[in-house]
């Protein structure tokens, strides 16, 4: 492919992206493409609220198919995963079986046939007909036994199921995992996957996730809060806000009619900041006086 | 191997396969087959547009934070000729040896067999059990540091897996609740329609770690610092808290995938570093603030600290006694001990020794590994 053809395929990418309300920057952009051309797997890493749940879902929408989501936790094993046998109806296709003249083994293979399988999310995702996109989020959440099952998925794109045999994927989906850094990931898991560290939004790019996300809000007071937020962030926080936050706050700013972030209205924004603030140590550290000196910066 | 269609582009081919290999010399965890994957991913986007291929090849050759920042620069000096480098770049150093390629050590003048090829593996081997044994006050140099570094993360995956050995015999599946499943049974005359299922329930073992960070421990509170780290990267569930005339929580810190914005963190933290130490009162705190999420019946809280208090021993004794209460074990690593002649005979450690099930030496990472082993299997 020419370079020209592969920056306009960037730039229209881009511009999907954002039509669909993400502003990607070109290295993410970049790395989605590439996502395509070589069927791999897209870790995305990065602090909470970056915005990385938020590329699998737009890119789902820019591709017009299907989010299947696996949402990690703690004590996640397989079944939960990929799939399960509907238990009460094997027993009950048993009992109306008792007086069928088939042999066991044909009425075994009846009961454990797909008719009874549950597809749980990582089966659904390679059982589809047209690709979806498959979120694993949050998969530092999960132990790493169960990464250690995702690994045959992500790299050959098939399941095993022991009475059913192996499963290939129909169609390969696009895989996206997120992990917030809460545990170290295997080697294996991140050697499979390309890979993309997702940081805080700088100011420009904030501003236009603002003016994107929240239209309502006037461009000078959009100005105002992605500046006050990324003042708060440069601030030693337990929990820094993200985007979602900033939004909610634009969101509560515009609710309460508050149209300009200033010196002078610390007292009311004070009244909105748990929208960004989300610890009680973090909130200690905003007396009015800091308030109303982040508003003055602004 | 895959080749670029233009006559052209062989060179391009070339420099692009070589690529992988020098980040691997970097300490990046790039594999043998990256270089197929490299031109593949060159084809589909081309090497015309320097940006497009940096992006792209980040992307794929990049598996974690810290490579993802220093990939911009190893890309540069690969690409940009006249600037390509020959040798790994030296803070990398530590990293690479984690792959078996041990970066040349500097031979002592005069003795030029140092230099032969068979013997770097051996030499490499017996300057790290020298590096496992010396004191940490004594290690300064910053190869030193990093080698070490690379040792305690090879020893917390070690504790990992007597960790994960226990977990899998625990996690084996759910069962069937036998009598759940007979008493939902009733409804439907005797047939089991609907099953019932048994969780093990358990709490994960835990360790939480104290670290005094005051003047007279600033040799080793570093290194206990960076043990802190390892052990946090690698096992799943450790709190580690700093304390010198107070306490200050920094497990978030220690687990921020970027070393240097952790290192910023902690010293924005740690205000007061390097002056007294009020073990006792930090210990109050510890037990009134955070005990009661910290710490519950699988839990070894570890101090480290060299015990010397100028707070009331009277304190310190009823803070551990509440403390033994709550946790399973409770260990004083003291990186004292070792010293020839050393006895418990400050009024911190005369307080502590009733309420501690061991009093350790921590002063090199040799007499750590033979403690912590112990510490994590007591807790299963």
């Amino acid at each position: 492919m020419t370079a020209t053809g592969r920056a306009q395929d960037l730039a229209g990418l881009q511009q999907e992206l954002a039509q669909a309300g993400y502003i990607a920057e070109p290295p993410l952009a970049a790395a989605l493409l590439l996502m395509q051309d070589l069927e791999r797997p897209l870790l995305l890493e990065g602090d909470a609220g970056v915005g990385k749940t938020e590329v699998a879902k737009v890119l789902a929408s820019v591709r017009g198919t299907r989010l299947i989501r696996l949402q990690c936790y703690e004590g996640l094993d397989a079944h939960a995963a990929m799939y399960e046998w509907n238990y009460q109806r094997q027993l009950l296709a048993i009992k109306l079986l008792e007086h069928d003249e088939r042999g066991i083994a044909q009425k075994e293979q009846d009961i454990f046939s797909e008719r009874y399988l549950l597809k749980r999310p990582l089966l659904e995702a390679i059982a589809c007909e047209q690709p979806p996109v498959l979120l694993i989020d949050e998969v530092d959440r999960a132990d790493e036994a169960f990464e250690a099952y995702l690994l045959e998925l992500l790299s050959d794109f098939q399941l095993s199921i022991p009475e059913l045999g192996t499963v290939v994927a129909t169609s390969r989906p696009a895989v996206v995992i997120t992990s917030n850094g809460t545990r170290e990931l295997s080697d294996a898991l991140r050697r499979r996957c390309l890979y993309q560290y997702i940081d805080y939004p700088d100011y420009d790019k904030e501003l236009a996730i603002v003016r994107t996300r929240a239209p309502a809000a006037p461009a000078a007071l959009a100005a105002q809060i992605v500046a006050f937020v990324q003042g708060v962030r440069r601030m030693d926080l337990q929990k820094k806000p993200g985007i979602a936050e900033t939004l909610d706050w634009t969101a509560a700013l515009l609710r309460l009619g508050i149209s300009v972030v200033d010196k002078d209205g610390a007292g009311r924004i004070m009244d909105t900041l748990s929208a960004l603030i989300k610890t009680r140590d973090d909130r200690a550290a905003f007396p009015r006086e800091v308030v109303a000196r982040l508003a003055a910066a602004c | 191997m895959l080749t670029l269609a233009a006559p052209l582009e062989a060179r391009a081919t070339a420099r692009l396969a070589g690529f992988p290999g020098f980040l691997r010399a970097n300490g990046f965890m790039v594999g043998g087959g990256d270089a197929v994957t490299v031109l593949r991913a060159a084809q589909c986007v081309g090497v015309l547009d320097p940006q497009l291929l940096r992006w792209s090849l980040r992307a794929l050759l990049c598996g974690r934070c810290d490579e993802w920042r220093r990939f911009d620069g190893l890309f540069d000096a690969w690409f940009l000729p006249p600037n390509r480098w020959q040798r790994p770049m030296q803070r990398d150093a530590a990293k690479a040896q984690r792959h078996g390629e041990w970066p040349e050590l500097p031979a002592p003048a005069g003795n030029e067999t140092d230099r032969d090829e068979d013997l770097r593996p051996r030499r490499a081997a017996s300057r790290r059990d020298v590096l496992s044994s010396t004191d940490f006050r004594f290690l300064t140099e910053r190869d030193s540091v990093l080698e070490i570094e690379l040792l305690m993360r090879r020893f917390a995956r070690r504790l990992q897996r007597i960790r994960l050995r226990r977990e899998a015999h625990a996690h084996v599946g759910t069962r069937l609740d036998l009598p759940g499943t007979i008493r939902r049974s009733v409804a439907s005359g005797g047939t089991p329609f609907h099953l019932a299922w048994k969780e093990r329930r358990r709490v994960r073992p835990r360790l939480v770690l104290l670290i005094d960070v005051s003047r007279s421990m600033a040799p080793y509170s570093f290194f206990y610092l960076r043990l802190a780290r390892a052990l946090g990267a690698e096992l799943p569930d450790i709190r580690s808290f700093i304390f010198h005339t107070r306490l200050t929580p920094v497990s978030q810190a220690l687990h921020d995938p970027d070393p240097w914005r952790a290192q910023e963190q902690l010293h924005l933290l740690a205000q007061g570093w390097g002056g007294g130490t009020r073990i006792g009162d930090s210990l109050v705190q510890f037990e009134r603030e955070e005990a009661g999420r910290a710490v519950h019946s699988r839990t070894a809280l570890l101090i480290l600290s060299d015990g010397y208090d100028t707070g009331d021993p009277r304190c310190l004794s009823d803070a551990l006694a509440q403390l033994r209460r709550r946790a399973r074990r409770i260990v004083w690593i003291n990186p004292l001990c070792q010293r020839p002649g050393y006895a418990p005979i400050c009024q911190g450690m005369q307080a502590a020794l009733p309420h501690l099930d061991l009093l350790a030496p921590g002063a090199d990472l040799a007499s750590l590994q033979a403690v912590l082993p112990d510490i994590v299997a007591a807790l299963a």
